[in-house]
């Protein structure tokens, strides 16, 4: 066969013929893909559709329980820590109670005084100025007290707010215990204010060595007072 | 001749797989350039059986053809005229038209053969 011009040009005219039959069938076809919605697919679309809006409302409704739920637990949750809060603060609050009764074992810093008769008595003068006696001790009691101390134990023994201190003879009794002496007291609080607050001026150390007594004081960083 | 036709199925190919879409507004336009081809390409046919047959003539009027063709539903559209009925009219006239006269050629032709046949 001859390959003429005539023959190329109508090749050239066939494919593009040819391209333009095969674009317009395809584009034809898929208009008619798309565009075939029949009744019943209309009907399950909107079946479909119908089901998703209220799955959609329901989901929404659970989550406003959700969020609803989430507030209340919140809510709990404050309170328990407020009554946990509530509960610390009892048991601090009996704690401090206790230790103040002497239930539980306290210790702190604070200051030591020993209370000792004179050993040296002259014969000529009467003895009772030479000894330790209970108004000494409440004296010692009281300053202590009112310079803040905590707690005070006298020969190892608390006083509380109902303690009696009273002189029966040689000995002195303590809550109905009697003691002799040397009368030991130990009191916690702050060791500097009760050091100064006796050892003032014309204070109650001077008293007592006025009195004819032999007083030992010292600081300390640790007292440790039992129980009952 | 073979040229052709594989020329013909490389098109229909590249049509099919090319994945090309064109908006609904567009296919007026698509359907009048088929059918300004489709024209043409009998014209073709016809004048190759008259022996008139130009090649020159036939490549221009090809896309001469299309091109008006597209340009008038253009305008249609732009004026709110259906003017593209009227290519489809006038194609469609043509088109069977020159079927018309290629079956009676061909028919002659073969009229013709069976005569010499029975001279023989």
């Amino acid at each position: 066969m001859k390959l003429n011009g005539k023959h190329v040009i109508l090749s050239f005219v066939l494919f593009v013929f040819g391209y333009l039959i095969a674009v317009g069938y395809q584009h034809t076809s898929f208009f008619n893909d798309t565009e075939e919605i029949t009744d019943e697919e209309w009907d399950r679309t909107f079946h479909y559709r119908q089901q998703l809006i209220d799955l959609e409302a329901r989901n929404q409704t659970l989550q406003q329980d959700i969020n609803d739920l989430r507030l209340d637990l919140m809510k709990m949750e404050e309170n328990f820590s407020n009554e946990q809060q509530t509960l610390t603060e009892a048991v601090e609050l009996k704690q401090t109670l206790q230790a103040y009764v002497g239930e539980l074992n306290i210790e702190g810093e604070g200051i030591f005084l020993s209370l000792k008769d004179q050993n040296f008595v002259p014969s000529e003068e009467n003895v009772n100025d030479y000894i330790v006696h209970d108004y000494h001790i409440q004296l010692v009691l009281n300053e202590l007290y009112s310079a803040g101390a905590e707690a005070i134990a006298i020969n190892g023994q608390r006083i509380y707010a109902d303690s009696h201190v009273v002189c029966v003879g040689p000995v002195i009794s303590v809550d109905g215990k009697s003691y002799p002496a040397p009368f030991e007291i130990e009191a916690i609080g702050n060791k500097d204010t009760l050091m100064n607050s006796l050892t003032l001026a014309q204070g109650v150390i001077d008293e007592l060595v006025n009195d004819q007594i032999e007083v030992e004081y010292k600081q300390m960083n640790q007292i440790v007072m039992e129980h009952n | 001749m073979w040229l052709s036709i594989i020329f013909l199925l490389i098109g229909v190919l590249l049509g099919l797989l090319s994945d090309i879409t064109i908006p609904e507004y567009y296919s007026n336009y698509l359907s009048i350039a088929i059918l300004a081809a489709f024209d043409t390409l009998l014209g073709g046919i016809r004048a190759h059986l008259e022996r008139v047959f130009n090649a020159q003539v036939f490549l221009t009027g090809f896309f001469f053809n299309i091109t008006l063709a597209v340009l008038l539903t253009f305008i249609g559209a732009q004026l709110g005229v259906d003017l593209y009925l009227a290519a489809v009219f006038a194609f469609g006239w043509r088109l069977f038209q020159n079927i018309a006269l290629i079956r009676r050629y061909l028919f002659d032709l073969s009229q013709k053969k069976r005569q010499a046949k029975l001279n023989k």
